[in-house]
């Protein structure tokens, strides 16, 4: 494995020192880990389409990515479960490919885990193949972009299938009530209603959706420069460009979609309340703290907070509440529940409560683990917080799928995909300072909005 | 300016790039490019002195290292009523071992951006470990103390029982859970994979237990260590070498897993799950024994009913009729017998239909042949899958561990999709005939059995249980059915004054008191609970044992509460204001009840009428005048003991109250009169004990 190299020539003094940091702070060291950089080639289409290229050898296996910049940030109020809707129409065939065939062609040429996914501010659609069937996943691509078909027929089936998605997971599960419903109505609404609504959408919405609504929403959306293209993995480059063309190079483009806007407003006031769940059989509570959009220069700090505070078995809340004083079943943080957002979102964090115990009980002892954050990390936590972070993002570049998922991330969210390299330095900057300075900032009481599920399941 | 000769060259040069840019979109999908051999990196084995053998996957693309250490110590080898014991000892083996406690070892492996988890399936207890590649010497030292030092602090295994009943309560509240577990129990009868961890054996466990399982299963002779990633053999034997050094020995003999139950028709298991919007199905039956070599056509056959999305569950139950999210099968590849399963969550309506489907889609892969090119679909998706199931070096390495402990030749990862490749539609329905038989199908449906179980016995033969197994009544499903009222002349006059007691501590009081009036019975309670609750009840009961009126005033929390309820022949009309979890709440009702009729206030009050002994059994009509609904109660005598409260010490009956929210054990003096010295639901630490 290669070392890092030397920025400076090194004196014997330097050298001496280096040595002595190495067996002092092994978790330093170990910062200066990082994947060698993404071969990138990244370029647009004349009529818009941006496509990046993410070359990789390693096995005969290829990923597409298609990511539309549309999301739920883009639905208006009585036009929720819009976007996801639209998403499953997706897969209903085009002008050359009919209703059921798009699937039918992707398993049959070996594709496995292909999906679309919706969240706030992005609509993807993936098919991990084996490489020499990237033609297909191309062509598939490039046949909806230009053409979806949007009958009667299909639309009604697919509006069936989000209200039975809707059912299974949130209507029929434990604490998905506020997690995928509710909870984002910490947002203040009336300054951000496009962050401030759930995915899923409203039963009402989805019944009241036409089919008119659908053809205005892929004429305003689905174009190709208000899309990106990548293709990661084992491909030909030259080969690859050449069929982009031919798929992709004539669809027109459409005008510029209107802009979401949202005005983030923070500590509008300590607010609470008790839902009732006759799913679950534990209470839990769920603390919603506003935060900043993904672009944020505090966002590396919260994403290592999130994980100092709330994930893995060493994490301070899991010592504390489920370990030492055994109130807590379970207790995780999560920054942002679906993905990175281009408005303001939430440092979550999830608690169940352990059999027998009040759930007054456990809220009470997280608030002290919050409190304590005043006291700032220690340096340990926090080099931990980051390795845990380097691992994450080194095991995303493992499949070619998770890596152009990644490209697509940075690319949408920070504006270009080569952050994905400068990520392992901006993290690594970030200082013990910089965790307490966002803990004091956005983990305040006025700055959040707790659930508390009434668990009534018999 | 451009000349006849320039341009001519240049339309040359785009002809012979072949790339115009007017080129269209093809209408019909490119063919495949040619197939490219999937490259499996070098794969280098060794054994270490111990016995245990050590396979390496090597490759530098990435600077990380995954470890995957399995013996065969699954959940099949969990002692009769000891069902969880092997899971445990997995999960405790990573909590301190060495000289790092729990704290110490998820730090150092969280530090290093690492991770550390064991578990069990069926079959195996496997524990995972991976981490940034210049941590490796670290992963290898920790899973090495894990397996060969591990020290099962009494602390840990206290936290890890409470930790495991808790999240068996979490398991009953997700459908899909239950309807796995209930069908693996019903499907294998008294095998070995039907058992599965329940609170009573979990309850069982010592650290006693814990050391005598690891002291016998968790040896080195038999284990395989995978190591894959950014490392070397020679690298990886040393490290091992060093990591397990002092753990020697051979496994105890393994125990038998057993056979599934023989079934000779269909039968619909329907697991109540009370006000369930939507329930899930689970058809299915055993197959075979995991080296098996029909398993290959069963691959092919799945895929075409229910293994992806363009399969004919998914197509026909979702895309066509839109009654689920998703409908699947798949089956379970163990080393004893396995199962096959399709399934599929709908909403009550359309379960029947549902269910009626996927048993003809089965009849139908069974008599009919696949059409050729629906076939070779399926079978090209998953021989053309199989580089992406083999994409990292550590899925490579979990491959080969699963075949290993299946039992399956080494040439397994090799040969599979030549195998896949070679199977024909006759063979593939040959197959199905063999193992798949919907007219011998284990039925699993957990929804509410309320709204479901009338419309399901049109199907087949219904039983309904709870999700542990026992039996619901029909009564507790079927609404109450008439009673005879209350016997008046056994209702003594009585004075009775009862303390509350929270978590062991006096909270509150309630005093009821039973008089007789010209014109019946008068039951008056009052009853008070800190500053939280205090609630006066009144009840009337005319001298032919029928229920006239229920009055209750009341404060909780402080906002008010009250009933109000009157009872003619055949019918209740009242209004109610309680106040529940999600704040006050108000109904009122003007409804038929059936005859006999008793309020639920009233309860108390009847029981000392009915005709107490040993297995005693009783089911009364209930209206429940706070909420407006008709129930069904049980109450049923489990056993006999001696209670002691501040009244004194009683012989008395243990009654379970069910069918209404909670159930509640009462305690019954065995002798006349009977009285309730003590009252506890099920649950919430509150009991009610008889003072004077």
């Amino acid at each position: 494995m290669a070392k890092p190299t030397p920025a400076r020539p090194r004196t014997p003094l330097r050298r001496a020192l280096a040595a002595a940091a190495l067996t002092a702070l092994p978790l330093t060291r170990l910062a200066a880990q990082k994947p060698a950089p993404l071969p990138l080639d990244i370029y647009t289409l004349p009529n818009g389409l941006q496509v990046i290229l993410a070359e990789d050898h390693a096995a005969p296996v290829v990923a597409v990515d298609v990511t539309y910049h549309v999301g739920s940030s883009n639905e208006s109020p009585g036009r929720t479960g819009f976007a996801h809707l639209f998403e499953h129409m997706m897969f209903q065939g085009s002008a050359h490919v009919k209703k059921g065939e798009h699937m039918s062609l992707l398993e049959a040429a070996g594709s496995a885990g292909y999906n679309g996914t919706t969240i706030e501010d992005r609509t993807n659609y993936y098919e991990p193949l084996p490489s020499n069937r990237l033609n297909l996943g191309l062509w598939l691509e490039a046949d909806r972009m230009r053409s979806l078909d949007i009958t009667d027929e299909s639309f009604n089936v697919q509006r069936e299938a989000v209200k039975e998605e809707r059912r299974l997971r949130v209507d029929n599960q434990p604490y998905t009530k506020v997690l995928f419903e509710e909870g984002y109505k910490a947002i203040d609404s009336a300054s951000c209603y496009p962050y401030s609504h759930s995915i899923i959408g409203s039963m009402a919405d989805l019944d009241a959706a036409k089919t008119a609504d659908v053809r205005q929403f892929f004429k305003l959306f689905y174009a190709p420069n208000n899309a990106t293209l990548v293709v990661a993995g084992d491909f030909q480059p030259a080969e690859t460009k050449k069929l982009i063309e031919q798929y992709f190079g004539d669809i027109p483009r459409a005008a510029t979609p209107p802009a979401v806007t949202c005005e983030a407003r923070f500590n509008a006031g300590a607010r609470r309340e008790t839902v009732r769940d006759t799913k679950a059989t534990l209470p839990a509570v769920m603390r919603y703290y506003t935060i900043p959009a993904y672009d944020s220069p505090d966002y590396p700090a919260l994403e290592l907070l999130g994980t100092i505070v709330g994930r893995g078995a060493s994490s301070r809340l899991y010592r504390s509440l489920a370990r030492e004083q055994k109130v807590a079943l379970s207790t995780q943080t999560f920054v942002n529940l679906f993905g990175p957002r281009r408005g303001p979102g939430a440092f979550v964090v999830f608690t169940i409560a352990n059999k027998g115990v009040a759930i007054d009980t456990v809220e009470a002892k997280l608030n002290d683990q919050i409190a304590q954050l005043a006291n700032g990390v220690s340096e340990e936590e926090l080099a931990k917080a980051k390795n845990a972070w380097r691992a994450s993002a080194i095991g995303e570049r493992s499949r070619a799928a998770t890596l152009a998922a990644a490209i697509q991330r940075a690319n949408l969210f920070l504006g270009d995909a080569k952050s994905l390299d400068a990520d392992f330095d901006r993290y690594a900057a970030v200082t013990t300072d910089d965790i307490k300075r966002v803990a004091a900032t956005y983990l305040r009481p006025e700055n959040s909005y707790t659930f508390i599920d009434s668990a009534e399941a018999k | 300016m451009i000349t006849a000769r320039t341009s001519t060259v240049l339309a040359l040069a785009l002809a012979l790039l072949g790339a115009p840019a007017a080129a269209q979109l093809p209408g019909t999908p490119p063919a495949p490019a040619p197939l490219k051999p999937t490259k499996l990196p070098p794969l280098r084995e060794a054994t270490l002195p111990n016995g245990m053998r050590l396979l390496v996957v090597e490759s530098h693309k990435l600077p990380t290292v995954a470890l995957t250490l399995a013996m065969r110590a699954g959940d099949f080898t969990d002692p009769a009523g000891k069902e969880g014991l092997a899971g445990m000892t997995a999960t405790l083996l990573t909590k301190g071992a060495g000289s790092r406690t729990a704290e110490q070892v998820s730090a150092a492996i969280e530090g290093a951006g690492g991770s550390l988890a064991a578990g069990t399936s069926a079959d195996a207890l496997t524990i995972n470990a991976s981490a940034l590649s210049d941590s490796t010497a670290l992963v290898f030292e920790l899973l090495g103390d894990a397996v060969a030092r591990p020290t099962f602090d009494q602390k840990e295994v206290d936290l890890a029982k409470t930790q495991t009943l808790s999240s068996l309560q979490l398991q009953n509240s997700q459908p899909a859970t239950v309807a796995n577990r209930v069908f693996n129990r019903e499907l294998y009868g008294e095998g070995a994979y039907a058992r599965s961890a329940t609170p009573a054996s979990v309850g069982s466990l010592s650290r006693d237990d814990v050391t005598r399982f690891y002291a016998s299963r968790v040896k080195p002779r038999g284990a395989l260590l995978v190591v894959s990633g950014d490392i070397d053999l020679a690298t990886a034997t040393r490290l091992a070498t060093s990591a397990f050094k002092g753990w020697t020995g051979t496994p105890a003999a393994l125990p038998a897993i057993g056979a599934p139950r023989p079934r000779t028709k269909n039968e619909i298991v329907l697991v109540h799950r009370p006000s369930s919007v939507q329930a899930n199905v689970v058809v299915g039956g055993p197959t075979f024994a995991g080296t098996d070599p029909r398993i290959y056509a069963l691959l092919v056959a799945n895929r075409v009913l229910g293994g992806g999305g363009s399969s004919r569950l998914f197509q026909v139950l979702r895309e066509q009729k839109s009654w689920t999210y998703g409908s699947y099968s798949s089956f379970t590849w163990n080393r004893g017998i396995g199962a096959f399963a399709a399934t599929v969550e709908a909403r009550n309506a359309v379960v029947d239909s549902a269910l009626v489907e996927m048993l003809a889609q089965l009849r139908r892969l069974r008599d009919e042949p696949v059409p050729a090119t629906e076939f070779a679909s399926a079978r090209d998706a998953i021989v053309g899958s199989f580089p992406l199931a083999i994409e990292t070096a550590q899925q490579l390495g979990s491959s080969i561990a699963r075949a290993r402990l299946l039992g399956l030749p080494d040439d397994y990862v090799r040969m599979y999709r030549t195998r896949v490749a070679a199977v024909t539609p006759a063979r593939a329905q040959a197959v199905v005939k063999q193992v798949i038989d919907p007219d011998k199908a284990l039925i699993v449906v957990v929804g509410d059995a309320t709204v479901l179980r009338d419309r399901l016995a049109k199907i087949a033969p219904v039983r309904v249980i709870r999700p542990d197994g026992t039996p619901v009544a029909d009564a507790e499903l079927a609404g109450p059915r008439p009673g005879t009222g209350i016997d008046v002349s056994k209702l003594v006059a009585a004075h009775d004054s009862f303390a509350v007691l929270v978590q062991g501590n006096p909270f509150g009081t309630s005093v009821r008191n039973v008089e007789r009036t010209a014109d019946g019975v008068k039951i008056t309670e009052h009853s008070v609970l800190g500053p939280i609750m205090s609630q006066n009840t009144e009840l009337l009961i005319g001298p032919d044992g029928a229920m006239r009126s229920v009055m209750q005033r009341g404060t909780v929390q402080g906002m008010e509460t009250k009933i109000d309820a009157a009872y003619t022949s055949g019918h209740v009309k009242g209004a109610a204001t309680t106040v529940g979890q999600a704040g006050p709440k108000s109904v009122s009702y003007d409804t038929s009840v059936v005859a006999g009729i008793i309020d639920d206030n009233a309860i108390s009050s009847v029981v000392p009428t009915l005709a107490w002994a040993p297995g005693a059994s009783f089911t009364l009509p209930v209206f429940a005048s706070g909420e407006g609904v008709a129930r069904s109660i049980t109450l049923k005598v489990t056993g006999k003991q001696s209670v002691t409260v501040p009244a004194g010490t009683f012989d008395s009956y243990v009654v379970e109250m069910t069918g209404g929210p909670v159930p509640v054990n009462l305690y019954v003096t065995a002798a006349q009169p009977y009285r309730i010295v003590r009252t506890v639901p099920v649950g919430p630490p509150i009991e009610i004990v008889l003072v004077k």
